[in-house]
């Protein structure tokens, strides 16, 4: 117990013994950090937790639905049901905006929701149309669908949907590679309408899943690795202005700022927009 | 905060106001680009490149002014900016 004490104390804390900087900020010790961090990427594009075309997402139809289904229980509205003519639907909506190069819920030449919807056999009561591009996560589209004031939000939340169908697609829109979310509402115009057998097919979704825990691990360990060389600096800087240390090294400050922008940036990053 | 470290922080400011402003503008700088190519990987990935690079330059400029550059120094503000890229190259572009 006492050496690991001893070692934290040497990690963290500037003494005689660690030339007044705290170890972990040596740069011997940075030069491991950049080392593993070159590993890391290296073992990650091996990894192939990209597909061909570069992309990295970490949403899944599961998540989705899951948290949309939590928001209405939350909201003590009934789950809603998976309907394969509502996922066919999304998934030709999606790939009509790849093949027209068009974000929005209106194609350059005039077709709305309603038409994907009914393409694929579903006569509703009531439907609606939920899009989002380039997240990283799938809490970030619903919790983005959720913060909207722009109709999203009533969507997720509308009493009178039943079903709900999805599509995550990778593709090139304006020039940029892009993943596509597409949300599909509705409400069969009656209780006995079942979506025609042949368009049921989960296969036609492109889940992004091999690289779902590769692409949320290596976000985890970015930020656990940020924090820990924050609270090294800030101990650091602690100390040495407790102890009123002058010695030659980087400004810690500087490298806090520096970090925190970083940080910031990283989280925008998983951010993308909705429509 | 403890007062010393609260002092200590604010005499580094104050002393380096032009230097840390600086810092500051262009990190708000990154961040505004990111937000304007927000979902452009190789865009994001590019501004953060800028961004760690004129982290090296600035340490390097504000340890010559202050007289204290020395090389050990150079290759801390580089291990961290490159430590950083690698990181983050697997997020934005994997």
């Amino acid at each position: 117990m006492e050496k690991i004490k001893t070692f934290i104390h040497h990690l963290f804390i500037p003494h005689e013994e660690n030339n007044f900087r705290a170890k972990s900020l040596h740069t011997d010790f940075l030069t491991v950090y950049l080392v593993i961090a070159f590993l890391m990427m290296l073992v990650f594009k091996q990894g192939n937790i990209r597909d061909v075309l570069g992309f990295a997402t970490d949403i899944s139809v599961e998540k989705l639905a899951q948290l949309t289904n939590e928001q209405r229980q939350k909201n003590n509205l009934p789950s809603l049901s998976m309907n394969s003519a509502l996922s066919l639907a999304a998934q030709k909506k999606a790939e009509n905006m790849f093949q027209e190069n068009y974000w929005s819920h209106y194609s350059p030449d005039g077709k709305t929701p309603w038409d994907f919807i009914l393409g694929a056999g579903y006569k509703y009561e009531y439907a609606g149309e939920n899009l989002a591009k380039n997240f990283l996560f799938s809490n970030g589209v619903v919790d983005a669908w959720m913060n909207s004031t722009a109709g999203h939000r009533e969507n997720i939340l509308k009493r009178e949907y039943t079903e709900v169908g999805y599509a995550i697609v990778n593709g090139i829109l304006n020039g940029e590679q892009t993943t596509l979310v597409v949300q599909e509402f509705g409400k069969p115009i009656t209780s006995s309408f079942t979506p025609p057998a042949v368009q049921a097919s989960e296969s036609i979704i492109v889940p992004v899943q091999p690289k779902i825990s590769a692409l949320n691990f290596s976000f985890n360990l970015n930020v656990i690795f940020m924090a820990f060389l924050l609270l090294a600096l800030v101990l650091d800087l602690y100390y040495a202005s407790k102890f009123n240390v002058i010695r030659i090294a980087g400004k810690n400050t500087a490298h806090l700022l520096f970090i925190i922008f970083i940080l910031i940036g990283l989280f925008m990053s998983t951010i993308g927009t909705i429509i | 905060m403890p007062k010393h470290f609260y002092l200590h922080l604010k005499m580094e400011l104050k002393n380096h106001l032009f230097d840390y402003l600086l810092l500051f503008t262009a990190g708000i700088f990154f961040l505004i680009l990111l937000n304007i190519f927000r979902g452009q990987r190789v865009i994001e990935f590019f501004v953060l490149v800028s961004f760690a690079f004129f982290y090296i330059i600035w340490g390097v400029y504000h340890h010559i002014i202050n007289e204290t550059l020395h090389l050990k120094t150079v290759v801390e503000y580089i291990l961290i900016a490159f430590i950083i890229i690698f990181l983050l190259k697997i997020i934005i572009l994997p």
